[in-house]
């Protein structure tokens, strides 16, 4: 459970986040919404303790995330956006292994994370292929299994569709629904909605730093325009 | 290009750190090495590691042609004399001793990369260099290592944009100012990614370090790793 | 996961995790720009290299700075092909030009140590055009203070002519300097927002 209580975060004079407050539950599928700049990103970089806050706290399953950023790192994994900027391995295999070995784990046990997380996006036996060599999909999966080998229980993806291709997204969202049938809590962040309001369990609509609304999804639909947010069709 | 290949030669299935030592134990000794005789004896070795590396003689001249053509006008400059007798043997004899000592030491290292994935010498210095420093030059490594094909993509956008607005036609001045800031830029960018990318992952100082295990095949190469830095110290005390 | 099993990792430091992404980013362009090169009137190539080792030097001062390009030289002695002309290995270093490589380093340190007069840098929008213009030249004296002997020693040259072999090399270099020092000085806004 992630539980973020009036969280404010400023660079320099901009405030990105203005006096969050909101809770998401284990197992559940939030959308967090809204335009370039509304905060998003620097929202959910708290949920892992990558930023700290000026004010408020964030509470990962009850514990402060900045007093216990390891915590809070593996038990919420990060997807970033343009996964290519976020690969720490030349290599599929050596890239999702990386947050493992950094837990310090065996290495039997690395081994089957990392083969069970590649076998999550079906990537499994493609270890020792080169990164760079991926399609985008193929790429947004490898980031994808990164954040799984971690065995968290909340999977935070930020604008993962850009750039992709259609079959490439149904694929990802596809995977997604996977995770989420065993049990994990999806957040998406995005600004394009299409195939994702169906599956929320919940909307969240952020503009300029600050929560809107807080819906399920046919109620949120109706607000989008509010936030900057195109609905989809 | 020299490239690792995978494969499974007898020096492929030797510990990084083996191969890393007998590279540069047998680049000492190359370097004491004068006499005729020693100077064959080096090229025993030099082809005898390509032999058990299954690496054409052929590739490696091509992949270091730069290399030996600045070796090979060695003798040829050292002749030259401005004034006479124009020419002159004795000083090309030096050169040619000195830089004969350098080519087996290119072929002891071309089987070294033909052999050895980069992931594996970073998992050496993991294991050889102790504490924080190792740490960081090892993740170092195989970071670089990621970039630099996403580099060399910038690179050529970069150079792509800048021919697509004319800037082919300024001044070398301009354009070199141009392409630097844009590709330093882009760099740093990047590294703010990478930053963020490392510390989700939860980057530590005590990780679990790659898997490395010495084999009884590496023990005739330490011994040999060893003869020859004996020979070398005997040579340089002149004993 | 537990909270007792994470208890023992040691995170790196968030200020640590950033000099080290940086280092690794120039590490990686001096190895693309080592590729690179336009070839001036009478086909001598002007190499971009030289701007990666002036960068690491002047962004990330000396300690980390000499960092990123030691680990330019060891991708390549782990087998990447970064030197120039995509060569790669022990061999080369121990070659004819390998002490232009282990220059390049030292030159990072020298460079990020005169511009910076301290272990840790200061914004690279702070440094002015002379103290910049110093550094660059000291770093290109190192280069080849280090570059020249190593030539003359491997392939049995005297001195002199190791250095006039370099020569045209060395004018390119020059330049280079001058070229660098424009855009840290010229009150470039590309780099405003570096801290």
């Amino acid at each position: 459970m992630i539980t973020v209580d009036g969280l404010t975060h400023t660079f320099g004079e901009t405030t990105a986040v203005d006096d969050v407050s909101l809770t998401i539950d284990d197992g559940e599928w939030v959308v967090l919404a809204g335009p370039n700049g509304s905060g998003k990103t620097t929202l959910v970089r708290h949920f892992n303790a990558l930023l700290e806050p000026d004010a408020g706290t964030v509470r990962v399953n009850g514990t402060p995330a900045a007093d216990q950023p390891v915590a809070a790192r593996t038990s919420v994994g990060m997807v970033f956006q343009s996964p290519r900027d976020g690969f720490v391995g030349a290599t599929i295999g050596a890239d999702v292994a990386f947050g493992p070995e950094n837990l310090g784990l065996d290495h039997d046990e690395i081994d089957r994370r990392v083969d069970d997380a590649l076998a999550a996006v079906n990537l499994e036996g493609r270890h020792d292929e080169r990164i760079d060599s991926l399609s985008g999909g193929e790429q947004a999966r490898v980031a994808i299994a990164a954040a799984v080998a971690m065995e968290p229980d909340h999977l935070v993806l930020d604008e993962p569709f850009t750039g992709l291709d259609w079959p490439a997204q149904r694929s990802v969202l596809e995977h997604l629904d996977d995770r989420h049938a065993a049990g994990m809590s999806i957040i998406v962040v995005s600004h394009e909605l299409r195939d994702l309001l169906d599956r929320a369990d919940r909307v969240i609509g952020l503009h300029a730093g600050s929560v809107r609304f807080d819906l399920p999804p046919d109620a949120a639909r109706d607000r989008l325009p509010e936030i900057d947010v195109r609905p989809p069709p | 290009m020299l490239t690792y290949t995978p494969g499974s030669t007898l020096v492929h299935r030797l510990d990084p750190r083996t191969k890393l030592a007998v590279q540069f134990a047998f680049a000492l000794v190359a370097f004491t090495a004068s006499t005729a005789p020693q100077l064959i004896g080096l090229f025993v070795v030099g082809l005898g590691s390509l032999r058990l590396a299954q690496l054409a003689v052929r590739a490696v001249l091509r992949a270091y042609w730069v290399v030996l053509l600045i070796l090979a006008l060695g003798p040829v400059l050292a002749a030259v004399t401005l004034g006479p007798p124009w020419l002159r043997l004795d000083p090309a004899l030096v050169s040619l001793r000195s830089i004969a000592r350098i080519v087996p030491i290119l072929f002891v290292s071309a089987a070294y990369i033909h052999t050895t994935p980069i992931r594996e010498t970073r998992a050496a210095i993991q294991r050889t260099i102790p504490g924080r420093p190792g740490q960081l030059l090892g993740v170092g490594v195989a970071l670089t290592f990621r970039y630099v094909p996403v580099l060399r993509a910038d690179l050529r956008s970069v150079r792509d944009a800048i021919r697509a607005r004319n800037g082919d036609t300024r001044s070398l001045w301009e354009r070199s100012q141009r392409l630097t800031v844009l590709l330093v830029d882009r760099a740093l960018r990047r590294s703010d990614q990478l930053a963020i990318a490392l510390q989700a992952r939860c980057f530590a100082w005590n990780p679990t370090l790659p898997r490395l295990q010495f084999s009884r095949r590496d023990v005739p190469v330490w011994l040999l790793s060893i003869a020859f830095v004996v020979v070398a110290v005997v040579d340089l005390l002149g004993l | 996961m537990a909270r007792e099993e994470t208890a023992s990792i040691d995170l790196v430091d968030a200020e640590t995790v950033r000099q080290l992404s940086v280092a690794v980013m120039l590490a990686a362009l001096t190895a693309v720009l080592a590729q690179f090169s336009i070839d001036l009137p009478g086909g001598v190539p002007f190499s971009f290299q030289p701007f990666g080792i002036f960068f690491a030097g002047l962004l990330l001062g000396p300690v980390w700075g000499g960092f990123s390009i030691s680990l330019y030289v060891l991708v390549g002695l782990a087998g990447a092909p970064v030197y120039s002309n995509a060569a790669a290995g022990l061999g080369y270093v121990f070659g004819p030009t390998g002490g232009f490589l282990v220059g390049f380093a030292v030159a990072a340190v020298v460079i990020g140590a005169v511009a910076h007069r301290s272990l840790t840098p200061t914004p690279i929008g702070s440094l002015s055009a002379i103290p910049t213009a110093i550094a660059l030249l000291a770093g290109l004296v190192v280069i080849y203070l280090i570059g020249l002997p190593w030539l003359a020693s491997v392939n049995g040259w005297t001195l002199t002519r190791a250095a006039s072999f370099m020569a045209l090399f060395a004018v390119g270099d020059l330049l280079k300097t001058a070229i660098t020092t424009g855009i840290v000085a010229g009150g470039t806004e590309l780099f405003a927002d570096r801290r």
